[in-house]
């Protein structure tokens, strides 16, 4: 004879495989962010983590500024990069890559939505910013070695 | 008695309409075609004379809205009398008029009917135009979007322009490239000094941005004027001076992050001065008078000066009266305790306006 306890005992057993499956099913796909735009476009891509966010970004929408960010190159696709380290300017960066590009940021774009620390992203880039962005210019690392300041073109999120 | 009633109410009738016709018949109220009438709003003693001072002295042209809710070109006197609509053009947006040093010559731009006017933006935006001074046989330069943020040369043959990699130089006579200097990180708002020497606009210094800067014509280096939230730089007359807008960090401000004042500064950016402020007030598209003797801005409540929506009252004060501070404005009356509350003539709304001397339009 099958007893409650024995049921209560099967049904706890169970929600470890069923939670397991849930988190399976609902985890997003992984995506490494390759699309048409990524890579073709610019004259370096590559495969990076975000390493900080050195200061909130600031949220003043009647202004456009470019907001320097800190990366650990994780993959060179195209282009040749002689650091590990890289910095790269994002313009706009509290709002989605879809809908950023403006007449002073000319045409970029991506599938990104948010920046977030430890976030890694595919991303096409142009060197030296200041050759490819008329714009303000906030960088936290001005004091730093930094080398060139990349403009990010294309930012796509890599899921891994 | 009740006929002494009547003659009573008659005369105070009659007395009623005349005193109406003559409130909004002074010089500087004026039929303007368009929603910004121009008119003195402070009637005293002070602004009155303020405004006789001025009132013959030249011409001030400025983009605002026109009867058809484009943006048009109008011209006034400085005291707002003489109104008139230079441009008139209801199928485009115009903004941005600027005076060739010689006064022979107008630059604007034009932009599609519909196009909101960003008040960062404008200089990327639509068809550089040239007309005579009058505003008359206005001819495109270029096409969309092309010479970014033209400003005249001091002798009104070439124009100044930005683009992404540089600062061009062109001649208007061929339209081709006389120089290229790297722009070091100025982005906006750039213009050449009368004398020819230098350049100013707003730019990056050291990681920052909105820094007015001021550029060696020849050789390219700058040198900072100011590095905190500062825009809209503009010479003086005599070369040797910078007028811009600001807005200080830590103003006990009334709203989230301080109002933008209007200074004065040298070109080495080692004396900065005020000019005008107003809590509650951005002050923006400041520039002086031929002889130095006034600024001329506009005062808006939403930051931006008012491009995007039909812009802000313009203002005239005497640079004599500077530093003047309106208002209770705690964080200005602290940093400038001598500060006058000097006259100011407010006049219609308008944006980035000029002024000229020079008798470029004529009486009606």
């Amino acid at each position: 004879m099958i007893t409650t306890w024995h049921c209560t005992k099967k049904f706890f057993t169970l929600i470890p495989v069923l939670l397991l499956m849930f988190c399976i099913c609902c985890s997003p796909k992984p995506d490494s962010g390759e699309d048409a735009q990524v890579t073709s476009k610019g004259s370096f891509e590559v495969t990076a983590q975000l390493m900080e966010i050195p200061e909130p970004f600031p949220d003043i929408p009647l202004y456009d500024y470019a907001f320097v960010l800190k990366y650990k190159v994780l993959t060179k696709h195209r282009g040749d990069l002689d650091s590990e380290i890289i910095y790269i300017g994002h313009y706009n960066p509290l709002k989605a890559r879809n809908k950023v590009a403006d007449v002073r940021s000319g045409d970029i774009g991506g599938n990104l939505k948010k920046f977030k620390a430890g976030d890694i992203h595919r991303m096409a880039l142009e060197v030296n910013i200041d050759d490819f962005f008329m714009g303000g210019i906030i960088n936290k690392y001005f004091e730093q070695e930094t080398g060139p300041i990349y403009w990010a073109v294309w930012t796509n999120r890599v899921i891994q | 008695m009740g006929k002494f009633l009547i003659i009573i109410l008659i005369l105070l009738i009659i007395s009623g309409i005349v005193f109406y016709i003559f409130s909004n018949s002074g010089p500087a109220l004026t039929t303007h075609p368009g929603a910004s009438q121009l008119k003195v709003t402070a009637a005293d003693d002070d602004v009155q004379k303020l405004t006789s001072e001025i009132e013959k002295k030249g011409w001030i042209v400025y983009c605002a809205r026109s009867d058809n809710e484009t943006w048009d070109l109008f011209a006034s006197r400085p005291d707002g009398s003489n109104t008139r609509n230079i441009t008139n053009t209801p199928d485009y947006e115009e903004a941005g008029p600027m005076f060739s040093r010689d006064n022979q010559q107008l630059l604007f731009r034009r932009l599609k009917k519909g196009t909101t006017i960003n008040h960062d933006l404008w200089g990327f935006e639509g068809q550089l135009m040239i007309a005579s001074a009058d505003g008359s046989n206005a001819k495109p330069i270029g096409a969309d979007k092309e010479y970014a943020w033209a400003s005249w040369s001091p002798d009104g043959k070439s124009i100044l322009c930005l683009t992404r990699k540089d600062i061009q130089i062109i001649d208007l006579s061929t339209m081709e490239i006389k120089r290229t200097i790297p722009r070091n990180g100025i982005y906006q708002q750039l213009f050449w000094s009368p004398n020819g020497k230098w350049f100013t606009g707003t730019g990056n210094i050291s990681g920052k941005q909105w820094c007015v800067v001021r550029m060696d014509a020849e050789s390219g280096q700058i040198n900072p004027i100011i590095t905190f939230q500062s825009c809209t730089p503009d010479w003086g007359p005599d070369s040797n001076h910078i007028i811009f807008s600001s807005r200080p960090a830590n103003q006990s401000a009334s709203n989230s992050y301080g109002w933008s004042q209007l200074y004065l500064a040298d070109g080495e950016g080692k004396q900065i001065d005020l000019i005008y402020g107003e809590d509650g007030s951005h002050i923006y598209g400041g520039t002086l008078a031929p002889d130095s003797a006034y600024a001329l801005f506009t005062k808006c409540a939403a930051d931006g000066g008012g491009a995007e929506q039909s812009g802000a009252p313009m203002c005239i004060m005497r640079m004599s009266d500077s530093p003047a501070i309106t208002g209770e404005s705690p964080y200005l009356q602290e940093h400038y305790p001598n500060a006058k509350n000097a006259p100011i003539l407010t006049l219609s709304n308008g944006w980035e306006p000029i002024w000229t001397y020079a008798e470029v339009f004529s009486e009606k």
